[in-house]
């Protein structure tokens, strides 16, 4: 098998990053089969785990709490939900807030009696709550107040909610937030980190939501059959599969990307690798071309039901509608038989499509290839180690590298206004990140390590009165500010995709390309940016439930109403 | 009170900053409170206290003058920090003589840094203290109420023999709740404070997010 698959190569090299590390295209990728939440779901279907509720105590108005345990191969993890009854006024999404209508803690293991009381006095307080070394994550969320009070009353009076209102929200609640890695006091990634099943980045946060997603299914059916009095209906099983759960995402995600400039390279580079292995697959085979065509179909449908209000989505959704309707026309016409189709088809739209279309194209022409690209997925995790600095580097070399990857960065003028407007600070009221403008707000001072590009050419301006043959030791020495830029350069060195190549301080820098960028890792669809600053997505929308996911479709849920569903499984 | 590990990192690097450490050094800073803590050993207590010995005074009068022979601070007084950046840049494979160093024992996150690359056990000693690891483990003898000193007169980096009796970190770590509010009022220093413009515009206003 896989000496045929072999043969059926040839070496395509990953695209340069300079061509992948702008901003634009990293804030128009599209899930793909290396998304978090799918990998999850892969793995819980292919290692059959199986679910459990063992406890669902929540009263006539909906308080209460309840456990959802996911039971692996080799070990337990538990969601431990409380259900609040929370006063309208005191809805709100921002991420530091008081009061959600629901809180949540990924236990480590079936929790016992004294665990939930520990986590009831903690979990709900949130910043003021504090958790222990078996909680994995925390977190809360709101309802969707229109959808939540239309599904309980339709439920309740008997009928099934209205398509279209379910349709337009998407979700019965949205998380502000899921804590993992030691927040609060939780569990280090590093705790975990040697798990199979946390092989991968970001899956227990992934795991959270998934049961998150189906406790609130149950929620309002609980509360439906409460208000119906016995003539409630269940809500239908296709209505309830198309829900996910919502998410706010702020600017408190934006600086991810760059704060972890080494797993953010892993990321990318088992991507771009993937592109690069498929393209140069030499001859498709019918399965394979048909798989894409359903899935192509399948985005065609998705991108005409994805709305939203923003301005700068409403034109990329425009571009990328017009795009799939583009590829569609090219490839009814396309000759796959000729050899290396994928890499002809992936050429074509990089001239033809704009950024959204061809980088659809790139996560869609994966699909088909899971035996030959899935086992990357391993690679997108970085230990935290520390990375030391090469003190004995010398500084002609560190000069080259750094032409060599901030060469865009060392022709900005970054004296010049527009080129330095922003500024990221840390907020003293929210203690979550914030943009603000340098020159209009008393920030600089407090200005937080999230401009590569800047920093590295005031690296170069140091570099010039010092001979190539000084060691970056010695020069560190008497120039410590310039620390956090060298380690950032010896990690690029080896890392070719660890640094975004755009001006992050620009007065025209739009955060959501970056809260974009790592959404769609997660694998989340239907971007709806709220400002330049933050987003609103749905996860898991379409998902098979617990009860759902050795039938049901774990690999290409995400693509809504595709015809057969199922049919390509396990491919 | 039990920590995070992430959890004492970010307030350690945050501390650092506050205190006038740049960025690079504050992360450093972090890491070593961190690997101090893992270990058992009181590192964020004692960061927090060299934080405010030295709040307010230039990183350049507390580094190293020189890299050759003994290295010593121009203030007569050398931070284990900038030092031990130094240290572990470098790597030295032999002795390294150090003078006047303030709380010698936040330099063993560093020359920890330096055995992992070396691959090989290196010790450090003062007052009859040594600490020696191998990069993951650590092992201390000697006179033990002098581990957590706050100035050692001398202090040697050297190879060191095999460890036995070595600790392994754990994966939390136990912060004193003084050392945590000393190291949470320098983070302070870090915050912005709340004008009406970032109110309104910080976090992007736009929609509602309450429907």
């Amino acid at each position: 098998m896989i000496g045929s698959e072999e043969a059926n190569r040839q070496p395509v090299e990953r695209r340069p990053a300079a061509t992948v590390m702008r901003l634009a295209r990293l804030g128009s990728l599209h899930q793909s089969r290396l998304s978090f939440m799918r990998i999850l779901t892969r793995r819980m279907r292919d290692e059959n785990w199986t679910f459990s509720r063992p406890v669902f105590r929540v009263d006539d108005k909906g308080v209460g709490h309840a456990v959802y345990s996911a039971h692996g191969p080799q070990r337990t993890y538990s969601l431990i939900a409380f259900a609040h009854d929370l006063p309208a006024n005191q809805r709100s999404d921002r991420v530091i807030a008081e009061a959600w209508d629901a809180t949540f803690a990924l236990f480590d293991g079936v929790p016992s009696d004294a665990d939930i009381e520990r986590l009831r006095r903690n979990i709900p307080l949130q910043e003021a709550g504090r958790v222990s070394a078996r909680e994995l994550s925390v977190s809360r969320a709101n309802r969707s107040v229109r959808l939540w009070e239309h599904v309980v009353t339709a439920l309740a009076s008997g009928r099934q909610p209205d398509p279209a209102q379910i349709a337009a929200v998407g979700y019965l609640m949205r998380t502000t937030a899921v804590y993992g890695s030691g927040k609060l006091g939780a569990a280090d990634r590093e705790l975990i980190a040697d798990r199979p099943e946390f092989a991968e980045p970001f899956q227990s946060e992934m795991l959270t939501v998934y049961l998150i997603r189906t406790f609130v299914r149950d929620l309002v059916q609980h509360m439906a059959d409460t208000l119906g009095e016995g003539r409630a209906v269940r809500l239908d099983a296709d209505i309830a599969r198309s829900l996910g759960i919502g998410n706010s995402t702020g600017l408190g995600m934006a600086p991810f990307l760059l704060n972890h400039p080494q797993l953010f390279n892993n990321w990318i580079m088992v991507r771009e690798e993937a592109i690069a292995r498929v393209r140069g697959v030499i001859e498709a085979s019918t399965d394979e071309i048909a798989c894409f065509r359903d899935l192509l179909a399948a985005s065609v449908r998705s991108a005409r039901i994805w709305h939203s209000e923003h301005p700068i989505q409403i034109g990329k959704l425009a571009a990328l509608q017009s795009d799939l309707d583009l590829l569609t026309a090219h490839v009814a016409d396309f000759d796959f038989a000729k050899p290396s189709p994928w890499d002809r088809l992936f050429t074509w739209a990089e001239n033809s499509l704009s950024l959204e279309g061809h980088e659809c194209l790139a996560s869609l022409m994966l699909e088909p290839y899971g035996s030959l690209i899935d086992g990357l997925s391993c690679c997108m995790s970085s230990d935290t180690a520390p990375h030391r600095i090469d003190g004995s580097m010398r500084l002609s070399e560190a000069q080259k590298h750094l032409t060599d990857i901030f060469g865009w960065a060392l022709e900005i003028d970054w004296e010049a206004r527009e080129h330095c407007a922003r500024a990221w600070y840390v907020s003293e009221e929210k203690l979550e990140p914030r943009l603000g403008e340098r020159f209009d707000e008393p920030i600089a001072p407090y200005e937080q390590p999230l401009a590569p590009g800047r920093d590295a050419a005031s690296l170069h301006q140091a570099l010039q009165a010092w001979t190539g043959g000084t060691t970056v030791a010695e020069f560190l020495l008497r120039h410590p500010e310039h620390r956090h830029t060298m380690r950032r350069l010896q990690i690029a060195v080896h890392a070719p995709y660890a640094e975004i190549r755009d001006n992050t301080i620009s007065a025209d820098v739009l955060p959501i390309d970056m809260l974009r960028c790592k959404l769609s890792f997660f694998g989340a669809i239907h971007f709806d940016p709220r400002s330049d600053r933050w987003v609103r997505i749905c996860m898991f929308g379409n998902a098979p439930y617990p009860e759902e996911l050795a039938e049901g479709d774990a690999d290409f849920w995400p693509y809504p109403d595709l015809e057969d569903a199922g049919k390509w499984t396990g491919h | 009170m039990d920590r995070s590990l992430n959890e004492i990192e970010a307030m350690s690097r945050r501390a650092a900053r506050g205190a006038g450490f740049d960025w690079g050094m504050a992360e450093d800073a972090g890491k070593a409170a961190r690997w101090l803590a893992s270990h058992g050993l009181p590192g964020p207590a004692l960061l927090a206290d060299l934080l405010m010995l030295n709040d307010g005074i230039p990183p350049a009068d507390l580094a190293p003058v020189s890299l050759e022979d003994t290295w010593r601070a121009p203030s007569g007084r050398l931070c284990p920090l900038l030092a031990g950046a130094a240290l572990s840049d470098q790597s030295a494979k032999g002795k390294v003589k150090m003078c006047d160093v303030s709380f010698p024992l936040l330099l063993l996150p560093f020359a920890a840094a330096a055995a992992d690359h070396l691959r090989r056990p290196m010790a450090l000693t003062w007052q009859g203290v040594r600490v020696g690891t191998d990069g993951a483990r650590v092992q201390t003898s000697g006179a033990s109420d002098l581990v957590t000193t706050a100035h050692a007169k001398n202090v040697v980096y050297a190879p060191a023999e095999a460890l036995n009796d070595a600790t392994t970190p754990s994966v939390r770590g136990e912060v004193s709740a003084d050392a945590w509010a000393l190291l949470s009022k320098l983070a302070h220093r870090t915050y912005a404070p709340a004008t009406e413009a970032s109110r309104l515009l910080g976090a992007g206003a736009g929609l509602s997010d309450n429907d």
